[in-house]
């Protein structure tokens, strides 16, 4: 296992000085191979981007915190474990880049603008590892190749001069260069048109073959978490709704929140009948959801009972597969 | 298919646009982007007419010009028959096509209320008059399945898809007969998109609406459009109905866009021959290598001003393609712009 996170919670603060705050991410627990990619799927606002971050600690200060939950990393060269979550905050910059990296969902976040992208990545690998800047600039040049973007030509490039998907390849080369065990990839083809982003999806499994890293996918579009991923979190409110293989999750959806999804997107399945009413998911997501001590689904579910009013746990399917509703017969 | 029976809205013949970018002042040679390039088609009345390609190949160019919101560079846009010239500040032409854009964040006024903002157009058209604004905009909302509760409220106070479906309301104002809709869903969330995607065809089946449906999503092409234009580098490559491009596309670009999206797609679906009549079925992530080298389009694209423009990625091209441009081949189903297509 190259990451374990173990009944994660994060508070998020809506009040400071009240103490006013939800759980944004309520008892998260998963784990991931080594050289497994993981997706977590749902709506804007669920809470995706969030989880990630925190599984950096780089979720944001003062108004959000772990309160209780571990998340341990490891290497598959070395058998060093890490709690992140219980780490020293002068710890920190030792592991991030080093076992867990990130590819921001805000590029602007990743990439400095007025810095060339060679000296970006260099200085990723100075700020760990001692060595020559020459040095540095070969393994620089080598993950730009590796992202199949020309080294000699680019190295000296400034972000705004490269497309959006040549930023996103060099935000993944500056994520790989320092070998982590898990890379965390929030929404890394969402601005791009199809055939860029599958080209980002096949580096990224590219360096799951190559590097053996472990990926934590974070999309809003199971479509695109169904090719890339072994396993699906689908993800609401701060909390797992359904966790399986990625397979057995499209195949044969439980949740009802994952069935709504699911109907939701033209398919482009042989019985799919074109033009035929999509289905839409009444209402939307809010902040209240997180709070609520029902499901949190429940306003927006289409097989509400009464006996959902209660708090409803995450009940395990059978070996890998677990499901967080209580009608799912 | 009985085109010839249907009205012709628009006719688009030999239309560019060129952008043009200098060097330094001592090095004042110019470098052309020929973001359109003597393109030609037809659209028809209540037609869905999408338009799909990579980033760059010039969708949002081809709308601004249909709108008359950029100078073409040369060609014609005939609609109905009058040529569209907006120099001429032809205002009764224009508000009869509408454009809705991409991101529903950007495109409404920040500062103004709902109702100002749905019913400044037809106000401007001289549709309505001012007084008449409140009213006029509920009935706009209630189109797009909004309640007056709205009217009063700023972009801010909604989300999403509520905000695409006032840009949506905005357009409908001065009753349009041809809507533009550029990536009209692609910034939105799955959930919401469904519902715009939803309203987009019932106020195509109520009002018989003409689409001109910008997309890089084929899925949303297979779902809603009658036919399908294929652009690369400022080019159409192909147009074709949407059926018979799925059941196997005949431009070798067409191929590999739809190669990426059966990559994405549910596996076991949607196969299909190619020329040789083998079943293809491309659902594997590891089966892409064809992708990979799809690295810079626009140096793709500069480099070959004579011959086809995508030959410098084709991999059907032969000898003839590089220096001569191929010719259309075309009959009243289809236009595919090569001289080897796949079997048609
Ligand atoms: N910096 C912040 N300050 C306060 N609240 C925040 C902040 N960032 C996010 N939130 C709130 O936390 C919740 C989860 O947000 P998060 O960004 O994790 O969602 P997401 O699932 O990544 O959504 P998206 O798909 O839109 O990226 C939301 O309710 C959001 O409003
Ligand atoms: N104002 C401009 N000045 C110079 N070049 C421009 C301008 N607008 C567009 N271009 C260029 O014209 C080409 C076509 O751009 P356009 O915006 O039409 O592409 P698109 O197909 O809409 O792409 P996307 O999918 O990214 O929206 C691109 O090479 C672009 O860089
Ligand atoms: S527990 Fe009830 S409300 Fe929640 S998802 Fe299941 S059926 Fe729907
Ligand atoms: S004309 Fe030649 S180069 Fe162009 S698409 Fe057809 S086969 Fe390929
Ligand atoms: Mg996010
Ligand atoms: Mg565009």
């Amino acid at each position: 296992m190259s990451l374990i996170v173990d009944d994660l919670t994060v508070k998020l603060y809506t009040n400071f000085k009240k103490k006013e705050f939800f759980n944004v991410a309520d008892s998260v627990s998963f784990s991931v191979q080594n050289g497994e990619i993981i997706a977590i799927v749902g709506e804007s606002g669920s809470g995706k981007s969030f989880l990630g971050l925190s599984l950096m600690r780089l979720n944001p200060p003062y108004i959000s915190e772990i309160s209780s939950g571990n998340i341990f990393v490891s290497s598959p060269e070395n058998s060093e474990k890490i709690n992140i979550a219980k780490l020293k905050e002068n710890k920190l910059s030792d592991v991030r880049g080093r076992l867990i990296s990130m590819i921001f969902q805000d590029p602007n976040v990743s990439l400095n603008p007025v810095i060339k992208i060679g000296d970006q990545i260099i200085e990723a690998i100075l700020a760990h590892k001692k060595m020559k800047k020459k040095d540095a600039a070969d393994i620089a040049m080598h993950y730009l190749e590796l992202m199949r973007i020309d080294g000699k030509a680019r190295f000296n490039s400034y972000p705004h001069e490269l497309s959006g998907g040549m930023r996103q390849r060099v935000m993944i080369a500056m994520a790989m260069v320092l070998n982590p065990a898990v890379l965390v990839a929030d929404e890394p083809t969402t601005a791009l048109d199809v055939k860029t982003s599958l080209q980002v999806l096949a580096l990224i499994e590219k360096m799951r073959v190559e590097k053996n890293v472990s990926v934590i996918f974070i999309s809003h579009d199971l479509s695109i978490a169904r090719n890339i991923s072994d396993k699906t979190i689908v993800f609401y409110a701060g909390q797992i709704m359904e966790y399986g293989k990625t397979e057995d999750i499209i195949n044969n959806p439980v949740h009802p929140y994952t069935i709504s999804l699911i109907k939701s997107v033209p398919a482009l399945s042989k019985d799919y009948v074109p033009r035929e009413k999509l289905f839409v998911i009444p209402g939307s997501l809010s902040q209240n959801d997180f709070k609520s001590g029902k499901c949190r689904f429940y306003g927006r579910c289409f097989k509400k009972t009464e006996e959902c009013l209660n708090n409803i746990s995450l009940l395990k399917l059978n070996g890998e597969r677990f499901v967080r509703c209580i009608n799912i017969k | 298919m009985d085109d010839n029976k249907k009205q012709e809205v628009l006719n688009i013949s030999n239309l560019s646009k060129y952008y043009f970018s200098y060097g330094s002042l001592f090095n004042v040679r110019k470098n052309i982007i020929r973001a359109v390039d003597n393109i030609s088609f037809k659209v028809y009345e209540g037609e869905i007419f999408s338009i799909i390609g990579e980033t760059g190949c010039g969708k949002s160019t081809l709308s601004k010009l249909i709108l008359g919101l950029t100078n073409k560079t040369s060609g014609e846009i005939l609609y109905k028959g009058d040529i569209l010239n907006y120099n001429l500040k032809k205002l009764n032409l224009r508000k009869k096509i509408q454009i809705v854009f991409q991101d529903p964040y950007y495109s409404l006024n920040p500062k103004k209320k709902i109702y100002k903002i749905i019913s400044l157009p037809a106000i401007k058209n001289k549709m309505i008059k001012k007084k008449d604004a409140l009213h006029y905009s509920i009935q706009m909302l209630k189109k797009v399945g909004l309640d007056e509760n709205y009217v009063f409220k700023f972009p801010h106070e909604l989300s999403g898809g509520q905000r695409q479906r006032i840009s949506i309301a905005r357009s409908l104002s001065v009753n349009p007969e041809l809507l533009v809709l550029d990536e009209p869903v692609s910034a939105l969330d799955v959930s919401v998109s469904a519902q715009i995607l939803n309203l987009l065809l019932d106020l195509h089946e109520k009002d018989n609406l003409t689409y001109i449906f910008i997309t890089h999503d084929l899925r949303l092409v297979r779902h809603l459009a009658d036919k399908v234009c294929v652009m690369y580098g400022g080019k159409i490559m192909e147009i074709s109905p949407v059926d018979r491009f799925f059941k196997g596309p005949a431009h070798p670009y067409s191929k590999v866009l739809l190669e990426s999206i059966l990559a994405y797609g549910p596996k076991n679906i949607l196969q299909f021959a190619d020329a040789d009549g083998n079943i293809n079925n491309i659902n594997n992530i590891n089966n892409i290598n064809n992708i990979n080298n799809i690295n810079n389009i626009n140096a793709g694209i500069q480099k070959n001003n004579r011959g086809c423009v995508y030959y410098n990625l084709c991999s059907r091209r032969q000898d003839k393609c590089m220096n001569n441009e191929p010719e259309l081949k075309e009959n009243e189903d289809y236009r595919i712009n090569c001289f080897f297509p796949y079997n048609l």
